[in-house]
This record gives structure tokens, sequence and C-alpha cells, in this order.
């Protein structure tokens, strides 16, 4: 979609659906929200509906953040203690590699 | 500006040329390599606690390659080299904990290969990897003592976690191929090894599992694994088993009954041996035990009749145990399914097929270990001198034979009897062997287990070239033993002593030994096993993994059916499809080795159970208890070593900065293109848009 030809209510509209749809676990979500309408909250001069824009846009940005931090902090800790956690590593786990502990 | 377009066009039309004889061919990236194809794998092995044995890298570890006479070769390239990682080859004679210890501190040193150049085993002296008290954690405590261990050479590094592969390449040829690209690529200058082309190896023996036994065992059946994959497998195959006479009456009408109330008289050897690699031998220990098993068998057969069984209520029955070597797996399976009422079938109390025989039902247990060294006399040990192992010790050590026995009480090497004392110590057992304090074997459990250890020599004679075989032969040893154990146990049933003439054949022994020291398509497995045609190499003796074909224990269980069958008529077709039970199988086998082509059939109580330790089958078993052997094998993918000649590192470096530069210029040459991209291309010419008329 080219977002130059989108009236201004009809992209708060969307950015608004994509910043609720990420509230489903899906962190990707609110990153392509953030990116995607960052121009038209921040870098396009002043109409209607850019507060609100600005608003979802943040907020998604914050929320990727959080999730980045956590998951990062998630593989980090798991690839570290795997051996360690041994059982149930081994459990929660998808993908067993060959010869490491 | 001609010469370039030859250029292009000799190596367009080389291109072509090359491109379909190249598609049945080896990928490019494979040319460099030569494979190296008589290699040996050292692989890893895991229990309860640990691991052991070796592992290369993920995709196999490489390393120049560096060829080591004496010590201080490997000392010297250690301290003064400059391109390692290295590879050592090394002769069999340096490789000790010392050796492995100063490679693996180095840091240097990326795998190992080791041959035996050439050397016979009297130059060798000892070569054993086995621990000085073999199955430290299953024996009887106290049996083998810090000051006076049974196996006094053993480096115990069978049983160490070696951070590198190591290989055994067996054939010279290719231990040749590796010292000419060593002398004439690596063998100068060593500080410069850095800076020139080396000739290197890749060895490839990357294993699968880690840690211990529970936790491959468990990674390899989750079930939300992705990518199921077996970890590690447990060891273990079959034990055999066989009665002197049946022990059901029978059968009439294809119904047996089994015989309750005898007493049994066990003779058990074991089956296996191992090494650190692939390839084992076991000429003494285990061979010179299943022959005289198996010859004993056959002497038995003859000597002992039906009549005599009956009226003693004592049968006799031969024991075979696999997995031995690693703390006792057949027999702890076989105590364990004693115990349960699984043994000989089953729910053998509740099947009436064959009698539940346990272990209060044996009378006398009598293990038969390594009998190689035939310069001495005889050792019988015991540990309970109970009233029957008394009366036996003394019939054994009074005997006036060309083979003096002599009686060690309070002592048991390590043997299968271990097991059995371990649930009762009043078992009546004892262990026939052929060293009193210590083994004379020095090469337990290794390669050079071979028949020259036990100075066999193959004598391919007929009956009346006897004479032949020399007095102080293993041949001559073995038969003596047969004879003078056959009639102990003779005595023991009937309880008078032996006045038939029957004699242990000498010729069978020789070609029982030929069989599993030189060549598996003998005279023996042909009498037993129809169409026979395996390669002329001593049969593997390792126990390896369950499912895996045992060609030994397979052909060994025959021949035990063969010697304790008897015959029920002509060799035909009707004879394999008799009806089968547990109690009897029908096998048409040669009447005897010197009339291979005469067919009789055979009913055979020969059978066999699972040699799998109990560890892996009780739920939530305690795998750090040490209470049932828990040795596993890795799995992997595949084992090779290939020779390659690695170029400098300059030469790296070069390929490689050549790569950056060209890299960098395109992404400048693509900028200017598209930066110029008017003057470059014409612009299309807009088509008129199209008009509603």
């Amino acid at each position: 979609m080219d977002l130059s030809k989108v009236p201004n209510d009809r992209k708060l509209y969307l950015c608004r659906t994509y910043f609720r749809i990420g509230f489903f676990l899906l962190p990707f979500v609110w990153l392509v929200n953030a990116v995607w309408f960052f121009n038209d909250a921040f870098r396009k001069p002043e109409f209607d509906e850019q507060k609100s824009m600005k608003k979802y846009v943040v907020c998604s940005a914050i929320g990727t953040s959080i999730w980045f931090v956590a998951l990062l902090s998630w593989v980090i800790t798991f690839q570290l203690n795997r051996s360690n956690w041994g059982e149930f590593a081994d459990y929660i786990s998808f993908i067993i590699p060959f010869g490491t502990p | 500006m001609n010469t370039i377009k030859q250029n292009i066009l000799v190596f367009n039309i080389l291109f072509l040329l090359q491109f379909p004889i190249n598609s049945y061919g080896d990928r490019t990236k494979d040319k460099m390599y030569e494979e190296i194809s008589s290699s040996n794998a050292c692989f890893r092995r895991l229990n309860g606690t640990h691991q052991i044995g070796c592992s290369s890298k993920r995709g196999g570890s490489t390393g120049v390659i560096h060829f080591c006479e004496t010590e201080k070769d490997l000392e010297d390239i250690i301290v003064q080299g400059t391109g390692y990682p290295y590879i050592p080859i090394l002769p069999f004679k340096l490789f000790n904990h010392a050796a492995l210890h100063l490679m693996i501190d180095s840091n240097k040193i990326s795998g190992l290969i080791l041959h035996t150049n050439n050397e016979p085993v009297d130059v060798i002296k000892n070569f054993t990897h086995e621990n000085q008290c073999p199955n430290p954690y299953s024996s009887i405590d106290g049996t083998c003592k810090k000051e006076s261990v049974w196996n006094p050479w053993g480096t115990g590094l069978l049983y160490f976690d070696i951070p590198f592969p190591i290989f055994y390449v067996e054939r010279t040829e290719d231990v040749g191929l590796i010292r000419e690209c060593f002398v004439k690529f690596n063998n100068y200058s060593y500080q410069e090894h850095a800076d020139r082309s080396l000739c290197s190896l890749e060895l490839n023996s990357f294993m699968y599992a880690t840690t211990n036994s529970p936790t491959c065992i468990r990674r390899s059946s989750i079930v939300s694994n992705l990518n199921p994959q077996k970890f590690c497998d447990p060891l273990g195959d079959s034990n055999v088993w066989a009665s002197l006479h049946p022990l059901a009456e029978g059968p009439k009408k294809n119904e047996t009954k089994p015989i309750k109330d005898y007493k049994y008289i066990v003779i058990a050897a074991r089956l296996d041996t191992t090494s650190l690699f692939e390839k084992t031998s076991g000429a003494s220990s285990p061979i010179t035990g299943i022959v005289t098993l198996l010859s004993l068998a056959k002497y038995l057969n003859d000597t002992v009749r039906l009549e005599d069984v009956k009226a003693g209520k004592k049968n006799v029955l031969f024991f075979l145990f696999n997995g031995e070597t690693y703390d006792y797996i057949g027999s702890q399976r076989m105590l364990y399914d004693m115990l349960n009422g699984n043994f000989p079938i089953p729910n053998a109390n509740d099947t009436d097929i064959l009698p539940a025989i346990g272990p209060e039902d044996i009378d006398l247990f009598v293990e038969i270990s390594q009998l190689g060294n035939i310069n001495q006399k005889l050792y019988v040990h015991y540990l309970n001198d109970g009233k029957v192992v008394n009366n036996f010790v003394n019939k054994l050590t009074n005997t006036s034979s060309p083979v003096p026995f002599e009686a060690v009480p309070n002592s048991l090497p390590p043997a299968s009897l271990h097991t059995f004392l371990k649930n009762s110590s009043s078992f009546p057992g004892l262990v026939i062997s052929d060293h009193k304090t210590f083994y004379s074997n020095h090469f337990y459990n290794s390669v050079y287990d071979n028949s020259s250890n036990i100075h066999f020599k193959y004598y391919n004679l007929t009956t009346e070239e006897i004479s032949v075989i020399p007095k102080d032969s293993i041949q001559y040893f073995i038969k003596n033993i047969t004879e003078i154990i056959g009639r102990s146990i003779y005595q023991e049933i009937t309880g008078h002593g032996y006045t038939g003439d029957s004699k242990v054949d000498l010729i069978l022994v020789n070609e029982l030994l030929y069989c599993y020291l030189e060549d598996p398509n003998c005279k023996v497995h042909q009498a037993v096993h129809k169409d026979l045609n395996l390669p002329k190499i001593p049969l593997a003796l390792y126990v390896g993994v369950k499912g895996q074909e045992h060609n030994a224990r397979i052909l060994t269980s025959l021949t035990l059916g063969w010697f304790t069958g008897k015959t029920v008529g002509q060799g035909n077709i009707n004879c394999t499809n008799k009806f089968r039970s547990y109690a009897f199988k029908y096998y048409n086998m040669s009447k005897s080795i010197y009339d291979l082509n005469v067919t009789m059939c055979y009913q055979v109580t020969m059978n066999a159970t699972e040699a799998v330790s109990p560890a892996f089958s009780i739920k939530d078993y305690d795998w750090s208890s040490g209470q049932y052997s828990s040795w596993t094998e890795s799995t992997w993918k595949e084992l090779n070593v290939r020779l390659f000649l690695k170029p400098s590192a300059n030469q790296g470096k070069m390929t490689m900065a050549i790569g950056c530069i060209s890299m960098i210029f395109s992404f400048l040459l693509v900028y200017f293109i598209k930066s110029r991209s008017h003057i470059l291309f014409v612009p299309p010419i807009p088509t008129d848009a199209p008009t509603d008329c």
C-alpha cells in the first residue's frame, strides 16, 4: 500500500488497528507500525490526526523495545543455562543441538 | 586481444568437456581430499554419570600432520611448531598417559593418528587401556586391591574423556601415503610452518551424544523435538544359553512338559571384548574362554548320557554372557530375569514350556576366564568356599594331568560371577583362569590381543596328521583343560569318575580357534551355517548396540547348539519345518567337520535372551546409583579420515583480501553507474497515453 495516497483519517485508523493487534503477543506488528507511520507522525507537516497517531507510534515503539529486551534477556539466560537446567531445558527445546552438553 | 579470445574459447571447450565427465564424479570441493580408508575411529560412550572416548568437531577436526618416531619428536613439534593445530602420527608404543596429557595440555593438538608401525607383539610388551581394576563399580568391593591389581599395565585411557578425535590407521600403505605427503611438505624448518602450504588431515568423528546416558536417552525420546533423532543407544545384544540335555520332556504332539525339580551346573564364559577403536581382537579374552566352553559342551555331550542326568537330577547349562566388559551387562540382565521369573523364558512359571530357573537352582557355577597363557598352570578362584565349591576345587586340583590346577581361595578376578555373588554371597561359584594375582595377558581389551598373543598357529590337517600339532601349543592346552574340567563335571553329575575313552578332538579345537582368530568361513561355521560368505577378517567381538547384526554371537550360538544338540534323522526341508518352541529348535547342520556335505537334522536346546541392562527398562531408574550397567554408545553420521594440502596462512589472507576488495569495488561501481544512469542509459520513450475515442 502506498501510504502517500491514503487519506489521513484512514492512516490513523490503520495505525490504531496495528497498535491493537500488537497486544495479541505480536511485537513485530508493533515494530512495523512504529517504522511505517514514523514519517507521518513526526516528520510530516501537522494535520488533525497527527497527535493521536504520535501516541500510537510511540506506544508501539515502547512495546517493541520491551519485547526486544525481554526476548534478548531470555535468549541469553537460556543459552547460558541450557546445560545446567538439564531436563527442564530439554523439554522446552524444539531443537536440541548435536554434540553439545 | 586475440590471445584473450583464444583463452576464453579454450576455457569454454574445457568447461563443456568437463561437464559430462564430472556429473558422475566427486564434487569439486571433495577433489582436494585423499580418503584414508583403513581408519578405525575411537568413538564416544556414556554411562550414568560420565562421557568417555573421543569426538571431533562438527564437520571434522583438521590439523597439520607430524610423524613422531620418539617422544622427543612430539615434544619438539609442540614447542617449536608454528603451524598448529597439529595432528601427530604416533606408533602405538608411544601412546600413553604422559603423551596424551602433554598433547591435551599444549592446546596445539587437534587430533591423533595411531599406527602399529609393523611392530610385533613382543616389541610392544604391553598395551592395554582397560582399568587396572576392570569393572570397578560393578565388582565386589575388596576383590581388586590397590597393592595388587588385576591388570597392572592398564592405563585406563579407555575410560578417559579425550577432547580430540583419535583414529587407528590399520594398513601400512595408508600410513605410507601420509608419510610421503609429510616428508614432501612438512618435514623441514618447523619454525616456518606458519608461512607455507602443509600436508594436513581432516578427522571426522563427530559424536551426537554428550554428558551422560540419562541425558542422551532423554533427548532421544522427547516428543516435542522438531528434529527427532537418536542421540545414543544402550550397549547390549543377546546372551546365549543351551542345556546339555533338554529342560523339557517331549515333544509329544507338539507338547512339551518342563522338568521342574532339577539342579543345574552352569558353565559360563564371556562373549565380548572391547578396544579403544572400532576394531577389536580378543584372543586371550574372550576367545580362549569361548572355545573352551564350546569344546566342553561337545565333550560333555559325548560323555554324559541322558540317564546320568536323570539319575543325578542335575543338568548342565552353558551360558555365554555378552557385554561383560561394560559392567557385566549380560550377567546382570540374566540375574534380573531370573529373579523376576523371566528365565529361560518370559513368565516361566505361568507358561508350561520350560522350568523357571533361578539362582537358587544353580548348584555350581563354573566360569571360564582367560586361558591364553600356555606356560603356566591354571588357577581356580573362589570367594565362597561352601561344600560344593570345595569338592569341585578338590576334583580339579587332584587330577593328575598335564595341566596342574591351583586353588586360590578368597580371590575373584573380574568375572560374571561377581554379579551373582553380589545378589547372594553364598552363591556357589568359581572362576578358572590362567592368572593368580594379575593378568598374564598384557594386551587385555586391546587390538594387540590377537593370535600371536596366545601363540596360535593354524594347522590345516586331517585326523591322521594330528601329531603335527606340537604338545606345547594352545590347541593342546585347551584340549587338556577341557578334558580335566569335563571329567570333573562328569563326576559331579554321576558321582563317579569317568572311565570311558572319549577325548576332546584336537582338530576341532584347532578349527574353533581358527574360526575366531583368523577366518570366520572356517569348517565349523560352514557346518552350522550353510552358504556362509564373510570377509576373511576375524569377527568383531564388541558387544555393540541392540538391533545391530552380531555375527560372532549368531555363529557362536549355532555352534553351541550343534555341540549340545542331538540328531533326529537326515537333514532335509522337513527338519526346519518341524514344530518349534522355546524348548526345541531344529536346524540342518553337517554331521561333523569331516563330513561337511552330510547334513543331519539337529534338535537344539540353544536359545538367546536379551542382554541389555535392566537400567534401561526400569522406570525412574536412579542413574547415579550404579546398581546396573548404564553404558550407551553415541550415534554419529560419519567416521572418516581425509588427507589434503592446507594452503599457507598468507594465501588465505590474500584470498580474503582480494574478496573484500572486489566487493567494495563492486559497490562503488554500482553507485557510479546508478548516479550516472541518465547518461549511460537512454531513457525510455514514453508511449502515448491511450486515448478514449
